[in-house]
Formats: structure tokens, sequence, C-alpha cells
């Protein structure tokens, strides 16, 4: 049996499509059958061929009725294209319009679907997904009942598929009928850079305290974020002490958020502010003080002065990222 | 325009880890002395509903699918003035589906009536499985727009705008139609007043059976025939801090830098 | 040498048509009478309250601080110059009233040693204090000038009628002595200066027709002064004591009111001025704009805008501005009424009662703040968002902590504490209360507590995950519903166990359990773990050889010592167990709040305008190497604090149970 990845072409074959890529790659291994991307959405050549050096198939569906995303064409033109492939399996990233559309798919190819997946396993021929839970507080394996099993993923988390030097696999463009008229059309859509998502939303913390001593270290913070993606924060002290806008509190009487990593760089970590990041995943911390509360919530830490961490810090995670 | 918004009670998401344990057996999450609340993304779908209709007039009906205790979901959707309250009483069907939920939603939908929007939130603080809103809207044969926050009436249709991954979307969109809401800082669930949750605790509830839906309660079956939970387990935690060791500074500070690249990459 | 038996003097004197004195008398009277009946209209649309049982407790309070003027002279300025003018219209009056009956009555007591000690030298003397405490107000007034007065035409006009009704007192008696040569004239030392200087300027024909206009002149002041005082500040003369003989007569952590939920038709909490009590209408007219109550308000002292003397006075002016139909100012919300009673300034108080402390009549200002909290939040749902939070967390989780990743036990890991239910035979609840048990800097306070109750062997046990709220957030933020049904719940459950006596580490809980609780069948005997400890140490069953090795202040929680007048258990254990205590300057029932009471502590405060960082400067002033606390709010707020203001110093914030706990550690490693 077939597995189906999904594509959007408005972006590019990122880490998050390498992602699933890979896990589909898998997947198809186990299952013995082959990996066919779809690529939906207006022309995107350099995408196609990467895809075409990965997958064993690229389908394009890139007729002019798919110039822009439209959730009710695209849902559309991927029951037809997915219908005629009869898969297995549908991967999608866990971007917007995947997981809009996923569990649609899933309703009308008659399959199941199930989202955030971070693990994929194949048990007794029935596709089983990890995914956290409660909050991140629990696991759980979920198996797939009905067939196709219409996943998205957590992309990052799998390996990308191994690439070939040359695009090999072949590129269809089936005939796809649209001529539907769309109850629902979008008519505006604004990108807003990275850096003015909002602090609850962001994926990376850095965050600074009381420990930095002024306003200066923060544009160093921002040298860092700016490396890995991270948005800065900072304790209740630091704003109070005006180092940076009262935006960036995050803590009891600030914003409470959730990213994947929070990096305390000289923040104690008072139970005020650690009731703001209960929801972060991953915590670390540079602090001078092995005591620092904070350490008891980390996951790795460092025991140093942050003058001397961040300039190095910047280094190693310039030449780590290239 | 008349509003139903489906509403979900979970257990409080913020029962500290510590407090939090698993029930292999049920696989579920054991609810110890934790209360259930509503789930929130589902208490801003009501918000925006409210106001909607603060524009617009209309009804909102609120609909909850969950056993006797949903009535506390209820009671609060009215306190914050939606105009009715109906429970589809599941009667010994612990964690349903997401499939079996649309299709009880659909049939209660059809139930109650007339409608020109459903509401429901982006996904659930327990299981956050994020397809009631997809599911229900083929269940009903309407279209559907996901993680959407602000809503108007256009010249010509609902104008509906929605967060993407970098920015947002105005749709204009045709009734009915089912949404997904995700939170903004406009739609912050409202507090009740006193007053009106005094009044809510007098107000009639409408109580459905499966069989008064339609719906044969034997295709709603726990470990269901959409997807069946088969482990669920709490993460080993590292509870001690992993302190980046090496010879020099550099040393540590590249492990350190390693870690988190590590868990970026991961994201 | 004249004998002294038949000492008296002329009445009236060269005074014809005295009848006119009792009709401008009567005259003053009605319009007096008048202004009296417009207040008792205007409390008489308040919601009834009893405030006149007990009547034996009133009249010692009447006495203390009426008559006494207990709290009056709490300011030493002000205790001199009130004391004089008061004092002296006491005694003139008592004087008036002897004319009256010797005269008028024909009763003959004006005569002899009475007369010369009494009528003549005491009155006298009281007279001139009269002039000299004029004086010295005046210099305040217009010279010194503190805030927190308030400035009014009125006030000076007050002072100037009075300095006049005296002064013109003096002269009609010195030109009468002088002019009848009145033997005993000496004996009136002011009179009889004034007697021997007109003398040397004025004849005798001059002084006694001076004499003439100035006695009706005198009579038309005094006159005018009755008639007009009703409808000034004067009215304290009257409103004063009775206020004072109405005021509560619980600790002030009983003060607020318990609503009926059943009946739906008044309002929850105060919306109109029809809302308040009758005693909270009759406050309004109690005030002497001494604004000592705004002086001493923790909010104000940081700069903001709460103001519980305008709050009175706003609101006061408010309703006389609508005269003899007051219907205008009873029609509309007080919220935002007036600029006192601006939502923002509401949501400032800490509820720490240090306001009604102040007042030397015993206005109730901090339940009025609350009864608007409860409109503010019961009926508009219009809080702050950080508050709401709080509430909300309440509600669904027992705590007001959002956020909060601790659970009701994790800081009594490694140690054998009983939970209630598996320990029934316990004798004592250990009650930990949410901000022991959730904010992690105060698990190692509760941690120390139960410690300590483990080595004296008291058996105890705690709720563990059964413990919720005491419902204590709720009430003074003014969720009263929340707050009533929080109580019902754990009165049930402390009444299931049968739990008979409570210690608790937290001030909070110790009052709503002690002094709330009760009204809901909820009867402990409930003790403050400062208290409960050391008595322990009294008993013989905590021991200490050791001390800690530090100066100590300690800071008084508000709700243990103002609100419930415990100042000395904490001390003690400060006392035996450091090695030197010191006060802050306002301390005891003076104290000034941390910051964190009434709800405060869920709001981020302007940084500028910080409570805590206030009372964390007095305690640093001190000198003392450790802040010692005895509530788990104070710690956060007062830690916060001396850190942010601490500077190279090592200062520390212990709880006094930490205190006692660390000297016993140290003994046991030796």
């Amino acid at each position: 049996m077939d597995i189906l990845i999904i594509s959007f072409s408005n972006s590019d074959y990122d880490r998050a499509a390498q992602g699933v890529a890979g896990a589909g790659r898998n997947l198809a291994t186990v299952l013995g059958g082959r990996l066919r991307a779809v690529v939906i959405g207006p022309g995107n050549a350099a995408m196609n061929s990467r895809l075409a050096a990965v997958a064993d198939e690229v389908i394009v569906a890139d007729q002019a009725e798919l110039a822009e995303y439209q959730p009710e064409i695209f849902l559309q033109a991927l029951t037809s294209i997915c219908r005629d492939a009869a898969p297995a399996a549908v991967l999608f990233g866990n971007d917007t319009y995947s997981q809009e559309l996923a569990p649609r798919l899933a309703h009308r190819l008659s399959g199941s679907a199930a989202g955030d997946g971070i693990e994929l396993a194949v048990d007794n021929g029935a596709i089983r997904v990890r995914r956290s839970v409660y909050g991140g507080k629990a696991v759980a394996t979920i198996e797939l009942k009905r067939s196709p099993a219409v996943l998205w993923l957590r992309a990052r988390a799998f390996e990308p598929a191994p690439e070939k030097d040359s695009a090999t696999a072949a590129i269809t463009r089936p005939a796809v009928d649209l001529s539907m008229r769309a109850p629902t059309q979008i008519i505006e859509r604004k990108s807003e850079g990275a850096g003015e998502a909002r602090l609850e939303d962001a994926r990376v913390i850095i965050s600074g305290g009381r420990g930095l001593g002024g306003p200066e270290p923060f544009a160093d913070l921002q040298d860092v974020a700016g490396l890995i993606g991270a948005q800065l924060a900072a304790s209740r002290a630091a704003c109070d002490s005006g180092w940076c806008p009262p935006s960036w509190q995050v803590g009891q009487t600030g914003k409470k958020v959730a990213p994947g990593l929070y990096i305390a760089v000289a923040i104690r970590g008072a139970s005020q502010h650690m009731a703001g990041i209960s929801d972060a995943r991953v915590i670390a911390a540079i602090n001078i003080d092995a005591d620092a509360p904070i350490f008891k919530h980390c996951r790795f830490g460092i025991v140093e002065d942050y003058k001397n961490v961040i300039p190095l810090l910047k280094e190693k995670l310039a030449a780590l990222q290239r | 325009m008349n509003i139903i918004v489906c509403l979900k009670q979970i257990l409080d998401p913020e029962v500290p880890a510590r407090d939090f344990r698993i029930d292999a057996e049920k696989k579920e999450a054991v609810r110890g002395t934790a209360n259930l609340v509503t789930n929130i993304f589902c208490e801003n779908a009501l918000e925006t509903a409210l106001q909607l209709r603060e524009k617009t007039g209309g009804r909102i009906t609120a609909l909850v699918f969950a056993p006797e205790s949903g009535e506390d979901a209820l009671r609060k959707a009215l306190a914050m003035k939606a105009d009715e309250a109906v429970l589809v009483i599941n009667d010994g069907h612990p964690h349903p589906d997401p499939l079996a939920v649309a299709h009880v939603l659909a049939a209660a939908i059809s139930k109650i009536g007339v409608f020109d929007l459903v509401m429901v939130g982006r996904e659930s603080g327990d299981w956050g499985v994020g397809q009631t809103g997809g599911l229900l809207a083929e269940e009903l044969g309407v279209p559907c727009i996901s993680f959407v926050d602000n809503l108007e009436n256009g010249t010509d249709g609902l104008i509906v705008t929605r967060q993407t991954d970098n920015g947002w979307e105005k749709a204009r969109s045709t009734t009915p139609l089912v949404v997904t809401i995700t939170n903004n800082e406009y739609n912050v669930p409202r507090i009740p007043k006193t007053r009106d949750i005094m009044m809510s605790a007098r107000q009639p509830i409408t109580r459905l059976t499966l069989d008064e839906i339609g719906v044969d309660a034997a295709s709603i079956r726990a470990g269901g025939n959409y997807y069946e939970i088969v482990d669920i387990s709490i993460p080993v935690k590292e509870v001690t801090c992993e302190f980046v060791t090496g010879d020099s500074l550099d040393e540590r500070v590249d492990q350190f830098a390693k870690r988190i690249i590590e868990v970026t990459q991961a994201l | 040498m004249i004998d002294q038996q038949i000492a008296t003097r002329q009445v009236l004197w060269n005074i014809t048509h005295d009848w006119v004195m009792y009709v401008l008398f009567a005259v003053s009277l009605a319009i007096a009478g008048y202004g009296i009946y417009l207040r008792l209209s205007i409390w008489r649309r308040g919601v009834a309250v009893d405030r006149f049982d007990r009547p034996a407790e009133r009249i010692k309070l009447l006495l203390r601080h009426a008559l006494l003027q207990g709290r009056t002279v709490r300011e030493r300025y002000a205790a001199i110059f009130h004391s004089f003018i008061f004092t002296g219209f006491i005694i003139l009056f008592i004087a008036t009233t002897v004319v009256m009956l010797d005269h008028r009555f024909g009763i003959p007591i004006m005569r002899g040693a009475f007369y010369l000690y009494f009528q003549s030298f005491v009155v006298d003397v009281f007279g001139a204090m009269v002039l000299v405490g004029v004086g010295i107000a005046t210099v305040r007034r217009a010279v010194i000038r503190p805030k927190k007065l308030v400035y009014t035409d009125e006030a000076l006009r007050i002072l100037a009628l009075i300095f006049l009704m005296a002064l013109t007192g003096f002269l009609i008696e010195g030109w009468r002595i002088a002019a009848t040569n009145d033997p005993w004239g000496a004996w009136s030392p002011f009179g009889y200066l004034v007697a021997r200087l007109s003398e040397s300027l004025m004849s005798v024909e001059t002084m006694t027709t001076a004499h003439l206009w100035t006695w009706w002149l005198h009579s038309a002041l005094v006159f005018g002064f009755i008639a007009w005082a009703p409808y000034t500040k004067l009215i304290h003369i009257l409103t004063g004591p009775l206020n004072i003989y109405t005021a509560r007569l619980d600790p002030s952590g009983v003060i607020l009111k318990t609503l009926d939920f059943e009946n739906q038709d008044a309002p929850l909490g105060v919306k109109t001025l029809a809302n308040f009590t009758w005693k909270d209408l009759a406050d309004f007219d109690a005030c002497t704009e001494c604004g000592r109550c705004t002086q001493v308000c923790p909010a104000n002292t940081v700069g903001k805008s709460l103001s519980p003397r305008d709050i009175i006075l706003d609101l006061r002016d408010l309703i006389r501005a609508g005269g003899s139909d007051p219907m205008l100012a009873f029609e509309q919300p007080v919220v935002n009424a007036v600029p006192a009673t601006a939502a923002e300034a509401l949501w400032e108080c800490t509820t720490c009662g240090a306001c009604m402390e102040a007042c030397p009549v015993f206005i109730e200002q901090m339940p009025k703040i609350l009864d608007l909290r409860r409109f503010q939040v019961m009926e508009e749902s219009d809080f702050p968002e950080t508050m709401q939070e709080a509430i909300t967390s309440l509600e669904s989780r027992g705590h007001p902590f959002r956020g909060t990743q601790s659970t009701r036990v994790d800081w009594a890991e490694g140690l054998n504490v009983s939970i209630m239910a598996d320990a029934r035979d316990a004798d004592v609840l250990f009650w930990v209360g949410c901000g022991g048990a959730l904010i992690e800097r105060n698990q190692k306070v509760v941690r120390a507590t139960a410690r300590l109750l483990e080595k004296a062997g008291v058996r105890f046990a705690i709720l563990g995950r059964e413990e919720k709220c005491t419902g204590d957030p709720a009430r003074r933020i003014g969720n009263e519903f929340l707050y009533d049904m929080m109580v019902r719940e754990n009165v049930d459950l402390l009444n299931g166990y049968g739990v008979k006596q409570i210690v608790t580490s937290c001030p909070h809980c110790f009052n709503t359990f002690l002094n709330e609780y009760p009204q809901f069948g909820g009867r402990f005997e409930v003790w403050h773990h400062s208290e409960f400890l050391s008595k322990l140490i009294e008993d013989g069953r905590l021991a200490l050889s050791e001390k800690l090795d530090a100066s100590v202040t300690f800071h008084d929680p508000c709700y243990l010592g103002r609100h419930n007048g415990r100042f000395d258990a904490p001390r003690q254990i400060v006392r035996i167990a450091s090695r030197s205590s010191v006060e802050m300057a306002q301390t005891r029932e003076n104290g000034f709040c941390c910051g964190g009471g009434g709800g405060m502590s869920f709001v981020d405060e302007p940084k500028d305008k910080r409570v805590n960082q206030e009372r964390a400067r007095q305690a640093l002033e001190t000198g003392a190497d450790v802040v010692a606390v005895g509530c788990p709010f104070c710690m956060t707020m007062l830690e916060d604090g001396i850190n942010a203001r601490k500077g190279d110093r090592d200062v520390r914030v212990m709880d006094v149970a930490e205190i006692l706990w660390q000297t016993m550690e140290v003994e046991s490693k030796k």
C-alpha cells in the first residue's frame, strides 16, 4: 500500500516537509508500498524536483483553481487525488492548512485521522501514532481503525528522508475536476514577521532576569534569539527595572507562555515566575548560582556568569546552525 | 443569526504534573480531587459568539455531549448569557472517538434545527485531538474554517478572520458554516456576573438522549470505529537538571549550545 | 476679707429684655434641629442594621473614645488643640447650665467655693484654653499645612467663630468685673486681666455700653454657632459620639456583612447610596476631615489614588449637594460617582484596616470599599484581570494561584505528616493554607511549623488534597457568592471530621476561621501558628537554648495584628529565639501593610507605587538582619521588597516558625 505525503507549494521543502517525507519513507518501507508526494498549490518547480529526489512519484496539482489556498477547493483536489491513489496513509505537516484539511479529508475518504504525531509505528498492519496528550503530561498511542490513516505530524520530530542525487521520480499531473462553487473564499491574507508572533505562541523563548543588571545585555540575548528563532521575554524584576517593555513580562502577573524551549538567563526562578512557564516543555538556564531555584525545573543548565556564556554561545550556535 | 456553540468539559488542565495520574485500565487520566472545567478554546468560542450576537443579534445555543456533569458547563454558558442549553447525555461511553462525537453533535444540531453558524474550540486541553470541527462540518455537509478568532457580518456573507502560521487570513463565507475558534486578546472568556450565575441555576436545560437524536448508542462505543487509544503513559521526566560538563568554559558552552539545537530541532 | 460662702456674681447685670435671648435660642435650636433632621432623614434611607445591642460595652467605648478622646490624642499636635477646645466647650457648657439652673430655676448652686473655684477660676482657664487651642489649630492650618487636611473656608470660619465667641466672652466678663467692681473678680484671672486693662482705657459708662452690645454680640455668635453647626463638619460634636456608640464592637475581622443570596432583588453589594446601611450613611456625617485614614493608608502612602478620607467626604458632599432632595445622589451608582470612588481606586485597597484603626470617630471606610467591590465583581463583573484569574482558579481549583506547579502535599515530602482522613483521632488540624502549600518559598515555613509540632509531640494532621482555600481572597476581592459557597463546603468538611482545634500559619485563614466561620456554623478553637508555638514553649514542650545570632524586626500581619489584636506571641518567639529584636517605626496596631491583602497580591502594582517596597524600606531602616513575618503573603511581598531594596546588605525574610526551627537545628547539630 502506498503512502502519500502532502506538501503545500507555497512553502519550501523545508525541515518540516523533510520530516514528513522521512516519516512517509519509513512507513512505505514497512508496508511495502511506494512513497508518493503530492504538491498542491501554484507551480513550484524547485519543490517538485526536490521531492522527485525523495519520493517514488510526485503528483503535482497546480491547476489555475489552486493558485492560492482555498480550503474547500484544496480539500476537493486532495480528496480526488487520494481517492485515485488509494493509499494506506496520507501524511501532513502540522501547519495551519494541514490541520484544517486532514480531518475533513479523512472523513471524505472514510478513513481515520490523528494529529500531532511524534512517532509512527505499524502493528499487525494497523498504523499507530504516538502523540502527547493532557497538555504534555502524558503520551498516548493511538491505533487508527479505518483506512486510510490521515495524519498530521510534528514534522521536526522525524528524521528527513534520504535524498537521492538526482530527481528520478516521475512527475504526474492528474486532471482534477475543480469546477465547484466554493461556499467560502479567502479574500485577504497577511503574513507578519515571525518576530511579531505573540509570546504565548512562541516556540522558543529566551528570557532575561534581574541578574542581567541592566538593559544592555538584552541586545546580546536578541542576537542569540535571532540564531535559533526565539523570542525575547523577561522576568518581572527586569521589566520593573525598565530594561525591557512590560509586554515581555512572563510570570504569575505577566504572560503565561508554553514554548518548546525556554532559556532563562540570569533568572533565579521564583515561583511567581515559574507559574508563567509551567507549560514550557523544556527549560534551560544560565545562572551563576547553582542553588537558584530555576535549576530545579531545568532539563539542562550551565552554572556560570551569563556575561561569560553569551558571547561564546553566539559563536557556537552560529557554527552549529551552519 | 442562530449560533450553536459546542462545548467540551474536560479535566482541569492545570492539575500539577506531580498530581497527574493515569488509569491504565481505562486509558485516561485519573480525576482525583481535580475539577471538570469547560475547555478553554470552547469558552473562547462562546465568547466570540457572544460578541457576534452583540453585533448581529440572534440566539446562541450551547450544546454539550457529556454525562450529567456536563450540566455545569451549560450552567456556566447560560451564566455567560447563552440563550439556550442542550445536553446530549452520554450514558456510559467514556471518551468516545472524535468521529463519534462529531456524529452525535451533528445529530443533535439537526434535532435543534435551523442554524447559521456552529462554533467549536480548535482543540481540547485534554486529548488535544483538534478534529471535532472538521469532522462535524463533514457530518453536517457544510464548509469549515479553522483557527478563527473573529467574525463579522459582511455585505454578502460572513467575514471570518483566522490565524495562520505567520499571519492571518480573511474569508468570506455563506452560511451555514462551521468554524473552529482559537484565542486572541479579544475573546478572553468573560467572567459571568454573579447575578447571572444565580439566574442560570433556574434556567431550563434541554436534555436529549442518543435515542432521541437518532444515534445508535452501539456505534459510539469506547475504543471506537475511528481510532482507539491503545496505550497511555506518563513520560519519565528528568526531574534533575543536567549541568553541562567540560574541562573548559568553551567546552561547556559548546555542550549547552548543542543541547539547545537538539531541542529546537525536535520542535 | 469677705466670707467666701456668699461669693457669687450678678447674672445678666445690665442686660434687659433677656427674653429676646430665649427667642434667639429657640430660633437657633430650630435651625439646628432642622439640620439634624436633614441628616437623620438621609440616614433613614439606609439599610437597617442593629448597632444598639450590648449597651454596656457601647457606653464604655463612648467614655473611652468620646469623652477621653482615646484615638484623637494619638496624634500629639491634634491632641493638644482638640482637647483644649473640646474640654473648654464642655466646661463652658456646664458653666452655662449652672447659670441657668441658678438664675432661671432658682437653684442656688452658683455660690461660695463652687462659684469661686469652678464657675470663676476653672471656667476662666478653660475659656482661655479654647482661645489657645484655636490659635494652635490656626497655626497648623495656616503655617504647618499638613497634607492630610482638607483646606476649606468652612474650617477657617469655624475657627474664627470659636475665637470670637471666646474673645467676646472674656470681654463682657472683664467689663462686668470692672464696672461692677466685682469683689471676686480676681478668681477669674483672664476676665480680671481684661478688667484691669480696660479700666486704664475706658470709663465705667463706656464699659457698660460696650458690655451691653458685646453681650448681645456674644449671644448672637453662640446662637449662630448652634444653628450653623449641623450644616458643617461641626456636626461631629453630635455624630462623633453617636458614631462611637454605634461602632462595631467585634474585631475588625468580623466587620463584613454576609449577603442573603436567596433575596435576589437587592443589588449584590452597593450600587447606590441607598444600598448602604444607615450606619454607613451616618459615617459620612461623622467625619471631622482630620485625614488620618488617608495618611495611614498604605496605597495612598505610596502614591496611589485611593483615599479613604475622600471617599467619605466626596460622598458626603454628593449627598449634601442635593440639599433636602438628595434623590439625585441616591439614584446613581456610587462607583465613579465622585473622583474618590473611581473604579481603579477601589482595586488599590489591601483591606489592611489602618484607616478604620486611625479614625477618631470610628468611621468604617474599608467595608464601604468592599461593598463597592462586591457590586463591581458580582453585578458588573468588572475588575482587574489578574484578580479574575485568581477567582477563576478558586472556582475550579480551590486555590487562587493559577499556574502553580506544586501540589497541596509537596511541602510535606519526607516528613511523617498524617492526613486527616487516616488520622481521625488527631487533636489538632494543621491548616496549611494555599499560600503555605503552593508557594515554594512558604513551603519551608509550613515544613518548619510541622516539624516543630512534631517535636513538641502534638498529635496533628493535615487535610492534604482535601484542603481548599478558606474563601478569604474571594471575599476580599468582592466575590461574596463564591466565598459563601467555599465557606459552606469547608464547614461541612471540617465538621465532618469533628475538628475542634485549628492551627494555621496564614493570618488570613486564621481571621476567616476565627471571625467568619462561626456565622456559618463552623466553631473551632483557632490558633495562629505563632500563638500555638509560643504556648508550646511556655508549656515546656519546646525547649530552646540556642538563639539565632541576628537582630530581628517583626512585621505585623494585618489580619493577625490590627484586625485581631494579636501582637505578642510572634514577638515572644522573636525575643527568645534571637539575639536581639527591634521594632519598626510603624508597628502593632499602627503596622504598615505588606501590600498583599485584599487580593492585591494578585495584582501587578505600578513599579514606582509598591506598598511592599515602602514596608521593606521601613524594615531596612531598623538595621535588622532578619525581617520576621507570620504570613505567607507578607513573606512573598516583603521578600520581593527587601530583595529590591537591600542593595549589598545581607537581610533575610524569615517566618517566626523558621526562626524557631533554625535555633532547634543549631542545637541538635551541637
